[in-house]
């Protein structure tokens, strides 16, 4: 028996078919399904363009296989740092499309996902200068230079 | 109030200047400012309360008032100001600053000096290094070679303080992007009037400011992380901590809203505390491993950490916010190495062919003790002449290893060990570090566990604990026992974990990253004898980091 097939509709109007068991990784979609029963119709996936769409669920079809979340395996994860090798390659992408696909998986209700969105961009800031990291990342410098000094003398000991 | 923001600005100069001028000499030293502006303008009150200063000046004063005990505890030499560091960074190139931290612990290219402003100048760097020997070596040919040397340097570095006190040397203006206009005095009492507490809660609801467009009129470039909700941040932010805490701290410089959730966010900080890399499930309060770094298991399993995950917690008194708790309550630093420098003096023998000297030679010597602590218990020692520059860097178990393995192995094994790494790869070991590595000792630490530990192995292990209370719950005394001469003996070292005491360009420093000596003994096993060795010339260990030590 085919696994039965679900139709997304994506913000820009264009309906992805996908897996019922690939979509179900997102929260939001399984919780929809249980709630409404599948019947047939495509679900809207407003805050989601198709080519972000399209990226999640195939981080979905690759990571369906993987146990369901629980509550303290959450813990682990959050405690390991590792992104394992697929994922990096996965997030191997430009900048807005990583925080798209972490905005996504925000509001998809994708933990795992999203951890290992949030684990990029936590690697992309490690050991970088406060410049360095307004640089990558486009960040004005908003303190004056008065606030900023005072911040830096009251963070000190954060330093070492 | 004015004059306080006065004050800043001028450390900020000398903070600047100080750090270009430690570096390799690529970049000119402004000296232009001298023709500039002979007369000092009226209206300025810093000249006369700020002599020029310098790390070299300061900790002489220091001594002099009799904190002897502080001498290594002045600001670390210019180069490695962190505070220097990322003031720089805002009106020179990433790429210098990169460099500036590398270069901690490397030996950068040395000319000899030639000129006596040269030679000055290489004195304060070795004085700030505090290598008193080689200092006092290059202060006296300074002195020979032109008198009035002292001035020179001052005129060369300090000019611009008394020349033109309010504004930073137009080499530096010119250097530095137009970011913000200069607040005018009246700005500069607002914000100093608001504590730091208050300034950062007003920054609860700002949106992250996006970057100005490069090329005016056109877009400006995508800042894709200042639509990401808050919640969302917060998870970045959590990463971002536990991969590195000084990272962490850096964000909070980069826009008032990290600077917000830095100060707020107690979640984080709670998670710092408990995990192992940098927070107190790393701590050991009970001995982990033997003296060679064998793990000790235990039936009992369970070991203390003063903040287990699971269980309902209370931040220790007086401490009130998570964030206090991982700045104050003690803990090892596994991110860099401790370091203790001895200089003392000693008296020399007058040449025989001397035979018309009338003063004998005093010989000043310096020595090195460097403990790096291991979040599985261990720690490696190592007492050496070697300066940090050459064998900080190659401190490790290691290398501490492969050092004795040549040591056992003759000649012809240490030819092939160094053929293995070429210099410049990451595991290439120096001749010269390898000589001192030589002489690392393997250990295990121990911090006291605030609440006598149930468990009473360890004190059933040695009958008698020289100098213990056995009440002692202090969890800021440290216990490391290392190898000893030979394997029947055991070097025990106590300390205690201090704070520095704040500074003028340190107001805030890191807590708990001096340990302080209690004693020093080596245990006989086999006869059971303890000796003690003496304190005179023990100096406090102090902490620096080691780029990429402990980070994930």
């Amino acid at each position: 028996m085919a696994t039965p097939q679900i139709t997304l509709t994506s913000s820009d109007g264009v309906d992805v078919t996908v897996e019922r068991t690939v979509a179900e990784r997102s929260v939001l979609i399984k919780n929809m399904l249980e709630d409404l029963g599948d019947s047939g119709e495509a679900i809207p996936i407003p805050n989601v363009n198709e080519a972000v769409l399209r990226k999640v669920i195939e981080w979905c079809e690759h990571h369906k296989n993987d146990p369901p979340t629980a509550g303290d395996e959450d813990d682990n994860r959050r405690k390991t740092s590792d992104i394992e090798e697929w994922d990096q390659k996965f997030m191997q992408v430009d900048q807005e499309m990583l925080f798209e696909i972490i905005l996504a998986a925000n509001y998809l209700d994708i933990k795992a996902l999203l951890d290992v969105g949030c684990k990029t961009v936590a690697n992309m800031i490690k050991g970088k200068s406060p410049e360095e990291i307004r640089k990558t990342f486009n960040i004005q410098n908003d303190f004056t230079p008065e606030e900023e000094d005072q911040i830096r003398r009251e963070n000190e000991w954060a330093e070492e | 109030m004015a004059d306080n923001a006065e004050l800043e600005s001028f450390r900020r100069e000398w903070r600047e200047e100080v750090s270009r001028r430690s570096k390799p000499r690529s970049q000119p030293t402004p000296q232009s400012t001298q023709s500039t502006a002979p007369a000092p303008p009226p209206a300025a009150p810093a000249p006369p309360r700020l002599p020029p200063y310098h790390e070299a000046i300061h900790r002489k004063d220091l001594e002099e008032e009799g904190e002897v005990e502080e001498e290594e505890d002045g600001p670390p030499p210019a180069a490695f100001d962190p505070d220097g560091l990322a003031q720089r960074v805002g009106e020179l190139s990433m790429n210098s600053r990169k460099k500036v931290e590398e270069d901690i612990f490397a030996r950068g290219e040395e000319e000899e000096p030639n000129s006596a402003l040269e030679h000055f100048e290489r004195a304060v760097e070795k004085e700030a290094a505090g290598n008193l020997g080689d200092s006092l070596q290059h202060y006296r040919k300074a002195y020979r070679l032109d008198s009035a040397v002292d001035k020179s340097y001052r005129n060369k570095h300090y000019s611009h303080v008394w020349k033109k006190p309010a504004q930073p040397p137009p080499s530096e203006s010119a250097a530095v992007p137009v970011t913000a206009p200069a607040p005018t005095a009246a700005a500069d009492a607002d914000t100093e009037n608001l504590s730091t507490a208050e300034l950062i809660a007003s920054f609860a609801h700002l949106p992250i400011p996006q970057a100005e467009p490069l090329v005016e009129n056109t877009p400006p470039p995508p800042c894709p992380i200042a639509k990401v909700p808050s919640e969302v941040l917060i998870e970045i932010l959590r990463h971002v901590a536990v991969r590195d805490p000084a990272t962490f701290g850096r964000m909070a410089l980069v826009c008032k809203q990290f600077a917000y959730h830095f100060v707020h966010q107690q979640s984080i900080w709670k998670h710092l505390c408990q995990q192992p890399e940098f927070g107190f499930e790393g701590m050991h309060y009970a001995f982990s491993c033997d003296t060679l770094g064998q793990p000790i298991y235990t039936l009992s399993g369970e070991r203390y950490t003063p903040f287990p995950e699971g269980a309902p917690l209370e931040i220790p008194k007086p401490l009130s916010s998570w964030s206090q708790v991982f700045q104050s309550y003690p803990r090892i630093r596994f991110t860099g190495i401790y370091i203790s420098t001895v200089n003392y003096m000693r008296p020399g023998a007058a040449s025989v062919f001397q035979t018309t000297s009338w003063n004998s030679p005093i010989h000043i010597v310096t020595y090195y003790r460097y403990l790096r602590f291991y979040p599985d218990g261990s720690v490696v020692s190592l007492l050496t002449t070697t300066e940090p520059v050459d064998v900080v860097p190659h401190i490790s178990k290691e290398n501490m290893m492969a050092a004795r393995a040549i040591k056992k192995g003759g000649h012809h094994l240490r030819a092939s060990e160094i053929s293995k790494a070429q210099p410049g790869t990451a595991d290439y070991v120096p001749p010269v570090a390898m000589e001192a590595l030589k002489y690392c000792l393997r250990g295990r630490w121990r911090l006291t566990p605030p609440v006598p530990l149930e468990d009473g192995f360890e004190e059933a292990e040695f009958p008698l604990r020289p100098g213990q209370k056995p009440t002692s719950t202090d969890p800021r005394d440290l216990v490391i026992e290392t190898e000893g001469p030979a394997s029947h003996y055991i070097y025990m070292m106590r300390m205690s974990l201090r704070s520095p005491t704040p500074s003028k360009s340190h107001v805030n420093p890191s807590k708990n990253t001096k340990l302080v000596w209690q004693g020093f003994w080596s245990y006989n096993t086999i006869t059971d004898d303890i000796g003690e060795f003496s304190h005179r010339n023990d100096r406090a260990f102090v902490f620096r980091r080691v780029r990429g030590w402990g980070l994930r």
